[in-house]
């Protein structure tokens, strides 16, 4: 959509050009790009909104080294803070095109009605207030690394320091859909529930107003978002279908050959608490969604649904191709990044952190944020021409297998880097997969400290 | 009729600040006998996070419990608690609301009291003969050891925390979060901290971290797992 929109006005600013030149020969104007800037430089005045891009953003003037963190995340919400923390002298300012932060983990349990939506929702003017840095509500449109200059919709920033945590998209392709408008109309009819909250409210909505019938949710391959989410949501989606007591049937469409995580506590939960409503496919590898027919297609057969949450592979977000970093080769576009350091290779003033980075650490909440009190740590002490001794993330994962009361599990993972395989591995695991209550609210009491970390005092 | 309203208004600030000063603190103190196995339960919610163990991270990330008086420990949770020590994760998790009351926090202490501790916490990088070692001895024993003692052991009486065994990172980074203000502590812990220069925290906090841990409070081997939560 993007895309097009600029060819209508790249024409438009043809033709003005041409006019104001006094001359429609082709000569003249050998391709659209010189046309294109001269329209710019001469006569067409842009709109103010594209003016408005090339000026400065309104910012307070920096009072010290300016840390721009793009993407207001698990990640980059705490990354903001703890650049504070770690050198109050930063000044700071973090950039989201959302007006407000709604959680997404912790979501599955608002989903069966668990907690309500003021627990989910926060105020990133709250978050900059609390730990003393700026919030600019703009989208990111691009980069001048030479520069070193942001483009927002609000105008550039200029930036000594760049973090990059603007989390995941989704990689339709990976499921067979190739066209793009096929992609947008399956979104839109089947969102997957994990990078818009306006997703989750659609999908609130279906789980409560589902008539009966087939319900397909799928398991992505590859590191998707939040390894535990997708089965957690099949037993939330299958209490709720149970409290309504409407005959449904939960199709879990797992592209992996096995449950990816806590296998014991869901294994048990499919069969003792929904056995009546979830099936479990597991190697369903989905090659082909037909939405007029409603089928979703594996190797092996075809499924026939009624409706579905579609949560297809997820690969790093765009800006990274737009900041020049994107590695196009890798399986989820993700930068060549210091597997310590966090910074771009050759650039160590940009970072990449979060659902995007190039480490294969769990895409999560916990994770994200123990991380980025790391990275902070790191750029602190680069500005001072020092160095941070590499720790690891802490994965820590709660998941909701029961409601009325709400019972869950936990799994805390740490990493190590293998020096032989030169890859990282899991460190230290601790599963605790017998759900109960305790567990539930243990879940809500570690979301809530967790909003309290980055949001308030 | 203004007038009246503020003279009035300064009439009762007068009268509150007279009675504040009138207030004088109470103090009481109250006995629990700790259930340990009621206490193993409540720290199922803790080992979820500071694993079955409680031996902590060596990254400083999570400190040692295992070992900790008692009294240490339940400091710590009253003041996670109303807000004086300052752990946004934590904060939720001690709250009357989910742990429960004083009873309750008595057991879980009680509980971690029974466990032995990691027989392979992280020491500071500057063994015994260094230089580092010798001037984090030197400032320990002038600023440290009449409260937390010669060998580290602290006081569960006087509620001074026992060093032994406490991974360095842990110590070096409450260290600093102490001296930038992050954290609040007894007045007396604060002015030390002030008087000391970063380096010399460092160095005091490597020296303690060489403390021998008592044999018998220390788990047999490094792979010892608690059985309570296997």
């Amino acid at each position: 959509m993007g895309n097009s929109d600029n060819n209508g006005l790249s024409r438009r600013s043809f033709l003005k050009a041409g006019m104001a030149l006094g001359t429609l020969s082709a000569a003249a104007v050998s391709s659209q790009a010189v046309a294109a800037q001269a329209s710019l430089e001469s006569t067409a005045k842009p709109p103010p909104a594209i003016r408005k891009l090339l000026n400065e953003a309104t910012l307070p003037r920096a009072t010290g080294a300016r840390v721009v963190v793009i993407g207001g995340g698990w990640s980059g919400l705490a990354m903001a803070k703890y650049l504070k923390i770690h050198n109050p002298a930063f000044d700071v300012v973090l950039v989201d095109r959302r007006p407000e932060f709604i959680s997404f983990p912790a979501s599955n349990c608002w989903l069966a009605d668990q907690v309500n939506l003021d627990f989910l929702t926060h105020s990133y003017i709250d978050a900059a207030k609390s730990h003393d840095y700026l919030f600019l509500n703009a989208t990111v449109l691009g980069f001048d690394r030479e520069l070193k200059k942001v483009f927002t919709s609000n105008g550039f920033i200029n930036y000594d320091y760049m973090v990059l945590a603007p989390g995941i998209e989704y990689d339709y392709r990976r499921i067979g859909v190739d066209d793009p408008v096929a992609q947008m109309q399956l979104y839109n009819n089947y969102p997957g529930g994990f990078v818009n909250s306006s997703e989750l409210i659609t999908i609130k909505r279906k789980l409560h107003t589902f008539k009966g019938g087939t319900f397909i949710l799928n398991v992505p391959n590859g590191e998707y978002r939040c390894t535990a989410a997708p089965y957690e949501r099949a037993c939330m989606a299958a209490a709720i279908f149970k409290k309504r007591r409407i005959k449904a049937r939960i199709l879990l469409l797992d592209m992996n050959a096995d449950i990816r995580i806590k296998k014991q506590g869901f294994a048990k939960a499919f069969s003792s608490l929904y056995a009546d409503y979830i099936n479990y496919l597991p190697s369903s590898e989905i090659s082909r969604i037909d939405i007029d027919e409603k089928t979703v297609s594996t190797d092996f057969d075809d499924y026939a649904f009624d409706d579905a949450i579609i949560y297809p592979p997820v690969r790093a977000s765009s800006l990274l191709e737009d900041a020049g970093i994107a590695n196009m080769k890798t399986a989820q576009k993700t930068a060549n990044t210091d597997p310590y350091k966090y910074h771009v290779i050759g650039d160590e003033y940009v970072y990449v952190t979060g659902d995007s980075r190039s480490q294969p650490f769990s895409k999560g909440g916990h994770t994200a944020n123990s991380e980025a009190q790391y990275v902070a740590e790191v750029i602190a002490a680069h500005a001072l021409g020092k160095e941070v001794r590499w720790r690891s993330p802490q994965t820590m994962c709660f998941s909701a297998v029961d409601i009325n009361p709400l019972q869950a599990m936990s799994i805390i993972t740490f990493y190590k880097f293998n020096k032989q395989t030169k890859k990282f591995e899991f460190d230290r695991t601790h599963m605790m997969e017998d759900w109960n209550v305790e567990g539930g609210q243990a879940s809500l009491a570690w979301a809530e400290g967790m909003y309290r970390d980055m949001f308030y005092r | 009729m203004k007038a009246a309203f503020q003279h009035m208004l300064f009439g009762l600030l007068c009268l509150n600040s007279v009675n504040l000063q009138a207030v004088e603190k109470i103090t009481i103190h109250l006995d629990f006998i700790p259930d340990i196995e009621a206490g193993k339960t409540t720290f199922s919610v803790c080992a979820r996070c500071h694993l079955p163990e409680a031996w902590g991270n060596t990254d400083g990330t999570y400190p040692q419990l295992a070992g900790q008086h008692v009294n240490v420990l339940m400091k710590q949770l009253l003041d996670i608690r109303n807000g004086t020590r300052q752990s946004a994760l934590m904060y939720p998790f001690v709250q009357e609301r989910t742990i429960g009351g004083y009873q309750q926090l008595s057991n879980v202490v009680a509980y971690i009291s029974t466990l032995p501790m990691n027989p392979a916490h992280a020491r500071g990088p500057w063994p015994p003969g260094t230089r580092e070692y010798r001037q984090g001895e030197k400032a320990y024993k002038q600023f440290c050891a009449s409260c937390h003692g010669d060998n580290g052991q602290g006081n569960n009486e006087l509620v001074y925390p026992r060093l032994q065994g406490q991974h360095f990172r842990y110590m070096s980074k409450q260290l600093d979060r102490i001296k930038s203000g992050q954290r609040t502590v007894h007045p007396a812990m604060q002015a030390v901290v002030q008087e000391l220069d970063l380096e010399q925290l460092e160095h005091a906090a490597n020296y303690a971290s060489y403390f021998a841990v008592p044999e018998e409070d220390m788990a047999a081997s490094r792979t010892w797992r608690n059985p309570d939560f296997q």
